[in-house]
């Protein structure tokens, strides 16, 4: 077997035909979590509900200072939207990786020439439709509440493109570094939990130590920067700056530590 | 069930790629060499020194106890792992070597152990998801057929029993219609006919240019499928041949065995008889290097006597005589480790 024929067999394809298998792999990912009811009903149902209960609380609410110069619906949209999206790409993503590989799913997928890119392509477009969808639902039940509809459509839509990946990127981190599935819930929890309070999400922070201190985090950056694209004024290219960094960080660390195999070496 | 056993040849092995051929025409090159493997977890040497070939379009049956080191050979071959010493070429290429890791898995085929497939796709879905990963797949519903599932295509695989999940299992490691596949224990937990259908589909792989690795605890499937067939035991290669050479078994004492006849003590046998025989709880053994003599006497004699030969058996030791002897030593060690 002579190195020339296989070098010009080598492993470079044209785009379109690795756009086509990624397009294949997208749909098979949709099918696959589509055809789980159950899974895909609650997935939307989380921040549905929990929208519209604000919303019956805290309809009819003035602008204050409290929240920064906002009503209560308008300021709690973008915060329950980031959580929406950091459940599905950080949290949901997580956990799914680290069942895969127990399951010896991901081992599998590992046998087959499907390059490990567009295995995690497919799951990012996968994340990012689910989370404009919930996104959406949110943005329509602020409405009905009384919130404006968002302000700045092209910085929504970079925002949230940015805030997924970034979360993705941290999902495939965590997922890379604990150990077993059953554990992964509880640590993806114990990440969050804190860290959820700390950047505004439930109730604005006006400390303005804490808000340093959580803007170097990478939830606060994502509220901000969805709060300033739906209320104004607009991109905020700091934040998003701060997420895309984390964003490097957790693919980085996934890169280097992800486990295909359920066995440690 | 029916099915039908004849496939085309999958493309690469068939089609004979123009300008695959070596320097040798005549000979042509291993579809697996590994030379030398060597792995450790920690303290434990899971593979010690192992060295084999696999030719194209052999069956060849990798057989030892728990933790003798099969599934771990396995993953190195598969490129799940990468050997701490040793050399490997698998259809040319070293699994270990990233850069041609896609070249790699586009012309294998992989069926794991344990059995895992995502559960809510159907059965056809699954198999078309995965066919979509190679350039040039089997069909999709010929590989249905294949594989034992046909009228199962719709059904959601969470659905499926465990012997169909490893069926489909299978179809996933064949879809892409591979020049080597690897199986490792293959037909484990299947009921009998399960198993002769499962082997009338590897002979049909066989048959159709596919070269087959595979691994097992049965040795009546080794003695069925395999052209070749290696023993490991602790980490080792202690004996590799045809099922029907391997460990001597060809020139292996023949062991004649018979009741004796009532009220005939065994020193009445025959000359030729008695100093081979031994005789225990009325049943006599003779382990003989050329039996056809041996033979004529002992039933001359038995027909001069009158008498019969009860329970008379003309037998060479079974590949499973052979395997537990070989891996004797193992067993009295204690076993080792788990399966990995």
């Amino acid at each position: 077997m002579s190195a020339a024929t296989l070098s010009s067999r080598s492993s470079r394809r044209p785009r379109a035909i690795e756009a086509g298998l990624l397009w294949h792999q997208i749909r098979y990912e949709q099918l696959s979590f589509w055809r789980n009811t159950q899974n895909a009903v609650f997935t939307f149902a989380f921040p549905v509900v929990f929208m519209t209960v604000l919303g019956f609380l805290m309809r009819g609410g003035t602008a204050s200072s409290y929240f920064y110069g906002r009503t209560p619906v308008a300021y709690y949209m973008p915060t329950i939207a980031a959580l929406s999206v950091i459940g599905t790409c950080y949290g949901q993503l997580a956990v799914v990786l680290a069942m895969r590989r127990q399951d010896g799913i991901l081992k599998r997928v590992r046998a087959t020439p499907l390059p490990a890119g567009l295995y995690f392509l497919g799951l990012l477009a996968h994340c990012l439709v689910v989370a404009v969808t919930d996104v959406a639902l949110i943005i329509g039940i602020g409405a009905l509440f009384g919130a404006p509809l968002p302000a700045h459509w092209m910085a929504l839509a970079v925002t949230l493109a940015v805030g997924a990946a970034c979360f993705c990127g941290l999902g495939v981190a965590v997922a890379s570094l604990v150990r077993n599935a059953e554990a992964a819930p509880a640590v993806v929890q114990l990440v969050l939990f804190p860290l959820l309070f700390l950047s505004g999400t439930y109730l604005p922070i006006h400390s303005a130590a804490l808000n340093s201190v959580a803007g170097m985090l990478p939830i606060r950056p994502f509220n901000q920067a969805l709060l300033a694209a739906l209320t104004g004024p607009g991109l905020d290219w700091t934040h998003l700056a701060v997420l895309a960094g984390w964003g490097i960080v957790g693919a980085v660390v996934g890169v280097r530590r992800f486990r295909w195999n359920p066995r440690p070496e | 069930m029916r099915r039908e056993l004849t496939l085309p040849a999958p493309g690469p092995a068939g089609a004979g790629r123009p300008g695959q051929a070596g320097p040798s025409p005549a000979v042509p090159p291993p579809a697996l060499t590994a030379d030398g493997l060597r792995k450790s977890y920690g303290q434990v040497q899971a593979v010690r020194e192992v060295s084999f070939t696999v030719q194209p379009g052999e069956i060849f049956a990798l057989l030892g106890p728990n933790g003798a080191g099969k599934t771990t050979t396995l993953e190195i071959l598969e490129g799940f792992r990468t050997a701490d010493a040793g050399r490997v070429a698998v259809l040319g290429i070293d699994p270990a070597d990233r850069a041609r890791g896609r070249e790699f898995r586009e012309q294998i085929g992989v069926v794991l152990q344990d059995i895992a497939v995502e559960p809510y796709l159907t059965v056809r879905e699954t198999i078309a998801r995965n066919a979509g990963y190679y350039p040039r797949p089997r069909d999709v519903d010929e590989v249905i057929g294949l594989a034992g599932l046909t009228g199962l295509e719709r059904r959601k695989v969470r659905k499926l029993s465990g012997g169909q999940k490893r069926r489909l299992d299978l179809a996933l490691g064949v879809v892409g219609g591979p020049r080597l596949l690897f199986l490792d224990e293959p037909t484990t937990g299947f009921d009998p006919a399960a198993r002769q259908e499962a082997w009338a589909t590897i002979r049909a792989l066989r048959d159709a240019g596919t070269t087959i690795l595979l691994t097992t605890h049965y040795m009546e499937e080794a003695q069925e499928l395999a052209d070749r067939v290696a023993v490991m035991a602790r980490g080792r290669i202690v004996a590799q041949g045809p099922p029907d050479r391997i460990g001597g078994r060809d020139t292996a004492l023949t062991r004649i065995s018979f009741a004796l006849p009532d009220g005939c003590p065994a020193a009445d046998l025959p000359p030729g008889v008695t100093g081979l025989a031994a005789a225990d709880d009325g049943l006599v053994t003779v382990d003989a290097a050329e039996p056809t003599a041996v033979l004529h006497q002992l039933t001359g004699w038995a027909l001069g006597r009158g008498t019969v030969l009860r329970q008379l058996t003309v037998e060479r030791p079974s590949l499973e005589d052979i395997y537990l002897r070989l891996t004797a030593p193992d067993r009295a060690a204690g076993q080792e480790g788990s399966t990995r």
